[in-house]
Order: structure tokens, then C-alpha cells, then sequence
């Protein structure tokens, strides 16, 4: 086949290959922005937050 | 399991004797972690001034095959990474994970194996190294018998720290967990697939991958080493250590946990930016690019979250030695993921490409990222673990001034070098010819710069050395404070 056309073929695969992940990702972003700022979560983030201070281990200043 | 809630009761306060566990099986790895770390980081750093002055005055080559730069060079980038930044990172880990797992490490025979395995493949390349026994693949130069070693060591490690996340007492597993976990998992895939190869002597192999193919699955490796390795677990660590330091939770949880994945999804794609105006097809060149300039947004909201937790210990900034060294190394990181991006753009690329401006790129994040992260973490682990108060606060502080300006001016004299050098490779007179065509004409131009960087690597050096007196006066004392006692880097 003519290779500008051929060219073109492979341009436009990777242009929907790209593409796609552009919108799984994007997908995938939003998804976990929502979850980790969704107010059931706030609670149990606050908590998380506090791991380290709370390792029964004195911080700083504490030692 | 005891939940969450459950666990957060006691609220981060003073504990009394009995409630505070104990893992001294596991202090006692992280003692041995932290002075191999010590060690490895002196040789290795010594190395890099020798380096630094062979680069500024040839003759320091010595005229010896194993002395060259050419030999020294994989020398220094094994032990800075794998043996002073290795063994720091283990130490890191296994203080913190016991910690906020609330248990202890899972197997202390595989504790014992990962540590003595990892120095004796430390000690294997520092001999094969300037003996010439390479594989001529960048931070993948050990042979194949020591990167047999090494996949056995590290699946060890692996089955002993996810052992211990399997039996750990404390259900959500913290954010620093999944930034170590990112890096037991990354390197065992990259260091595999990079170093397969046919083994012909017991020194020589030859790679399985050939030509384009091998060195983008070089870059993959090369690139993610530098991702998980010298980034990843570093975060990880910062996590916890950084808000240990200032006594207060971290700034945004939620942050950290879309800064984690949004990183690691990322970072994996971005190999390619070492390879611009290489024979691999364009488009995947340009893959890497776009997702180097993505990492921007991750990076820098890790960034953030770390300077907005120091944000509430401002006055604490200006007295102790430990949230100086986390302000600047969190600034450097800061610096590299704005740097690394713009040097993946063509443009730019076509300038910074072979030239010491890479070199300046990379000790902005190997000095000011890992090595100040390094040094804030040692001055916290040591007086812990060894059960004592520092020995001087002053010494700290002169370390840190003399890390921070040393680290200015190395980078500062490769920006100068890498740009005056890029600028005169592509320099052509009104005749289309090179204005520079002879070699030699850059490299003179370079000289001032090169005495520059040996005096700034030289400053970092001294801080070290300054460091490691701070610290043996310190170990000596050891045992003289227990747990509860006034504070530990506020005594003096
Ligand atoms: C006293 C401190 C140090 C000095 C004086 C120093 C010096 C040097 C020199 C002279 C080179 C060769 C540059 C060239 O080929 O033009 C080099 C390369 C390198 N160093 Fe260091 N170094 C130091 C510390 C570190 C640390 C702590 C790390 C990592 C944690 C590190 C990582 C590297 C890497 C990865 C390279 C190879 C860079 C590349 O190929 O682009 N260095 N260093
Ligand atoms: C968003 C983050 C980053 C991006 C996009 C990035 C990008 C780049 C680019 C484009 C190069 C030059 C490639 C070339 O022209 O050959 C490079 C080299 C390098 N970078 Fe980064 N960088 C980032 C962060 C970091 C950090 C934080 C560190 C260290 C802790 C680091 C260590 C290195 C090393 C060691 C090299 C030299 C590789 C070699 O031997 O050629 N980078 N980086």
C-alpha cells in the first residue's frame, strides 16, 4: 500500500490509543478525587492522618 | 485487627511505660541499616569528590586502570544508590513499619539475610567495579552472578515485608505503606526484566534485548529506578517522618492518597525522555514527554502536602536542625519535578542532552531530595533507637549549612557548564560550520566550573563527616535516656 497512507493508518491508531487512555485515566483521576473527598470518607481520613502520631511511639518532643 | 478508632484512642501523647510497644528486634536492624548507610555514604560520596577532581585535573586518574573515572564512576552511582541510599531506606522501614502496623517485622531470619545480603552484594561491586567486570547498562552495570544475588535478596525483603503487612494489627494500611509497597513490587519487575540475559563466562553475558529495544528497556529500568528508588520510597518515608518530626498530621490525607496514585501511574510511562532524538519511533518518544510534564501536577501537590505540614512548625524552622533539613529537601524535590519536566521537552532536551546539565539535574535531587531526607531521618532514628539525646544540636545545624551550600553551588556551576557547553556545541558561524568543532575548545571553557562543583562537593562531604562525629558521640551515650526522658533533639 502507499506508505503515506500507511503512515496515516498508524497515526490514527495511536491517536485513538492515546486518546482512550487520556479518558481512562482522566476517568480514573476524577474517580479517586471524588472518593477521597466524599464526606462518608472524612471521618476515617482524619484518622488515617493521624497514624503516625498515634503509633503509641512518643513524637518529637515527647521522647 | 483492631480498627482504626480503636487505635487512634490514645491521641499521640506521652505514653505511659506499659501502653508504649517495644520492637527492639527490630531497632536492632534498623542500628545495623542506618551504619552500613553511614558507611556505604561516605565511601560513596568520597568517591564523587574523587570523581568531581578528576573531571577539574586529569592527572588525579593516576595513571591505573582501576583508578579511572571511567571504572570509579559506576562505583559511585552503586554505592550513592544502592548502597547509601539502599541501606537508608531499609533502616526507614524497618523503623516505620513495625510502627504503624503495630507489629513487628515478620521473620527476623529474613531480617538477618536481607541485611547481610545486601552488604555482601555491596561489598561484591565494590570489587568487581574497578576490576572492570561491567555490563555496560547504566546502574545495571553489576554481572550477571551479583544480579542473581541481588533478585534473591530482595524477594526475601519482599516476603518479610509483606509478611508482616499480612499480620499486621492495625487495618488501613498508611500511606507510606503503599509508597514502600510500590517500590518492593517496581524494582523486583524492572531489575528482572532489564538484566535478563545469556550468561557465557562467569563474568560476561550478553542481553537478551538488542539494539532500540534494549535501550528503551534500559530507560524503562533506568527511569523507574530513579521513580522507585530515589523518589517513591523517599516519599513514602517523608510521610511518616516529616509529620513525626513537627508532631502534627499530615496536611491533606486525601492528597497524599491521589498524590500516590496518580505518581506511580504516571511515572512508569515516562522512560522515553531519556531517549529523545534517539532512533525510538517518535510517537513513543513523545509518550514520554507528555507524561514527564504530567508528572508535574502529582509531584508537586507531594511537594505541597509536605511544605503545608511544616507550614504549622515555622517557628520551629529557625531552631531545629531536623525541619531544616525537611524544608530544603522537600524544595529540592520541588526543583527536580520542575527541571525534569522542562528537560523533557525537545526543545529544551536538544540543549541539556549529554551535557553537565543533566549532571546538575540529578545531584538537585540525589543532594537536596534523598541525602537532606537521609540526614533529617538519621538525626530522628538515632537518638530513638540507640535509647539517648543527640550529642550537639549546633553540629546539626553546622551540617545542614554546610549540605545546603555545598548543594548551591554544585548545582549552580553544572547549570553554568551544561549550558555553556550545549550552547557552544550548536554555536555555527555564518558559513553553516561548527564554531566550536574542536572538542576541546568546550571543554577548557568548563574548567572553573568543574573546581566549583569539587568545592561544593566537598562542603556536602565535610557536613557528612560532621554528621557521623555528631552521631558516634552520640551512640556513646547510649542507653542513657529512656523512653518519656525530656526531649531527644532538644537536650543541648
Ligand atoms: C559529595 C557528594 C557528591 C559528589 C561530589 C558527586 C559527584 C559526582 C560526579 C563528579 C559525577 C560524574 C559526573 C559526570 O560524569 O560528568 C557524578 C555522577 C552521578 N552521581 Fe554523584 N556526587 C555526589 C553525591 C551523590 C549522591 C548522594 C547521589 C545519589 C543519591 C549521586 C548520584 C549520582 C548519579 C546518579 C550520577 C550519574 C549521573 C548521570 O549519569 O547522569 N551522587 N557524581
Ligand atoms: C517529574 C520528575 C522528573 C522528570 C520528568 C525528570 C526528567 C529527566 C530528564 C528529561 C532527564 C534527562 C534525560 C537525558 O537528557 O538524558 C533526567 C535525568 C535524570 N534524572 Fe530526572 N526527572 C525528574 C525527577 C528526578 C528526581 C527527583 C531525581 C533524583 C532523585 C532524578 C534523577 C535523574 C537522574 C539520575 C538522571 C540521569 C540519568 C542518566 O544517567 O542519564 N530525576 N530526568
Amino acid at each position: 500500500m502507499n506508505p503515506l497512507i500507511e503512515a496515516a493508518k498508524d497515526g490514527l491508531t495511536q491517536g485513538w490509543l492515546m486518546g482512550g487512555m487520556t479518558i481512562v485515566f482522566l476517568a480514573f483521576f476524577v474517580a479517586w478525587s471524588l472518593w477521597a473527598w466524599a464526606p462518608f470518607n472524612r471521618k476515617s481520613m482524619e484518622a488515617a492522618a493521624r497514624m503516625p502520631l498515634d503509633d503509641g511511639f512518643p513524637a518529637r518532643g515527647d521522647l | 485487627m483492631s480498627t482504626l478508632t480503636s487505635a487512634s484512642n490514645h491521641s499521640g501523647q506521652a505514653e505511659s511505660g506499659a501502653n508504649v510497644m517495644t520492637f527492639d528486634a527490630d531497632d536492632a536492624m534498623v542500628k545495623k541499616f542506618i551504619l552500613a548507610s553511614l558507611t556505604f555514604g561516605l565511601v560513596g560520596m568520597l568517591v564523587g569528590v574523587i570523581l568531581a577532581l578528576q573531571l577539574a585535573f586529569w592527572p588525579a586518574n593516576l595513571d591505573l586502570p582501576w583508578t579511572t573515572f571511567g571504572r570509579l564512576r559506576p562505583l559511585h552511582t552503586n554505592a550513592v544508590i544502592f548502597a547509601f541510599t539502599g541501606n537508608f531506606i531499609f533502616a526507614a522501614i524497618y523503623y516505620s513499619l513495625p510502627r504503624l502496623t503495630k507489629t513487628p517485622m515478620w521473620n527476623q531470619t529474613l531480617s538477618q539475610i536481607h541485611f547481610w545480603g545486601w552488604q555482601a552484594i555491596i561489598v561484591s561491586a565494590a570489587i568487581t567495579l574497578p576490576l572492570g567486570f561491567t555490563q555496560t547498562h547504566e546502574y545495571a552495570e553489576l554481572i550477571w552472578p551479583i544480579d542473581i544475588a541481588i533478585a534473591l535478596v530482595w524477594v526475601v525483603f519482599a516476603i518479610n515485608f509483606f509478611g508482616t503487612i499480612a499480620t499486621r494489627k492495625v487495618k488501613h494500611m498508611y500511606v507510606a505503606i503503599w509508597f514502600y509497597m510500590s517500590m518492593v513490587i517496581t524494582i523486583t519487575v524492572l531489575h528482572i526484566f532489564n538484566n535478563l540475559a545469556l550468561p557465557a563466562t562467569l563474568t560476561r553475558s550478553y542481553p537478551i534485548y538488542s539494539g532500540m529495544t534494549d535501550a528503551l528497556v534500559q530507560w524503562w529500568y533506568g527511569h523507574n529506578a530513579v521513580g522507585f528508588l530515589l523518589t517513591t520510597p523517599i516519599l513514602g518515608i517523608m510521610y511518616y517522618f516529616l509529620p513525626k518530626s513537627v508532631n502534627r498530621p499530615v496536611y491533606s490525607y486525601r492528597l497524599s492518597i491521589i498524590h500516590f496514585w496518580a505518581l506511580v501511574f504516571i511515572y512508569i510511562w515516562a522512560g522515553p525522555h531519556h531517549l529523545l532524538y534517539s532512533g525510538l519511533p517518535d510517537w513513543a518518544q513523545t509518550v514520554g514527554s507528555i507524561f514527564s510534564i504530567m508528572l508535574i501536577a502529582p509531584s508537586w501537590g507531594g511537594m505541597l502536602n509536605g511544605l503545608l505540614t511544616l507550614r504549622g512548625a515555622w517557628d520551629r524552622l529557625r531552631t531545629d536542625p531536623i525541619v531544616k533539613f525537611w524544608a530544603v529537601a522537600v524544595s529540592f524535590y520541588g526543583m527536580s519535578t520542575f527541571e525534569g519536566p522542562m528537560m523533557s521537552l525537545r526543545s529544551v532536551n536538544s540543549l541539556s542532552h549529554y551535557t553537565d546539565w543533566t549532571i546538575g539535574h540529578v545531584h538537585g535531587g540525589a543532594l537536596g531530595w534523598v541525602g537532606m531526607a537521609a540526614f533529617a531521618c538519621f538525626y530522628y532514628i538515632v537518638p530513638r533507637v540507640w535509647k539517648t539525646t543527640l550529642h550537639s544540636l549546633s553540629l546539626a545545624t553546622a551540617h545542614f549549612w554546610l549540605a545546603t551550600v555545598g548543594i548551591v553551588l554544585y548545582i549552580v556551576a553544572m547549570w553554568a557548564s551544561g549550558i555553556t557547553q550545549g550552547l557552544m556545541w550548536r554555536a555555527v558561524d555564518e558559513g553553516g560550520q561548527l564554531q566550536y568543532a574542536n572538542f576541546m575548545d568546550t571543554v577548557l571553557q568548563l574548567m572553573p566550573f568543574y573546581w566549583i562543583r569539587l568545592v561544593g562537593g566537598l562542603m556536602y562531604l565535610s557536613g557528612l563527616l560532621v554528621m557521623l562525629y555528631n552521631i558516634g558521640r552520640t551512640i556513646q551515650t547510649s542507653g542513657s535516656a529512656v523512653v518519656a526522658a525530656p526531649p531527644a533533639a532538644f537536650a543541648k
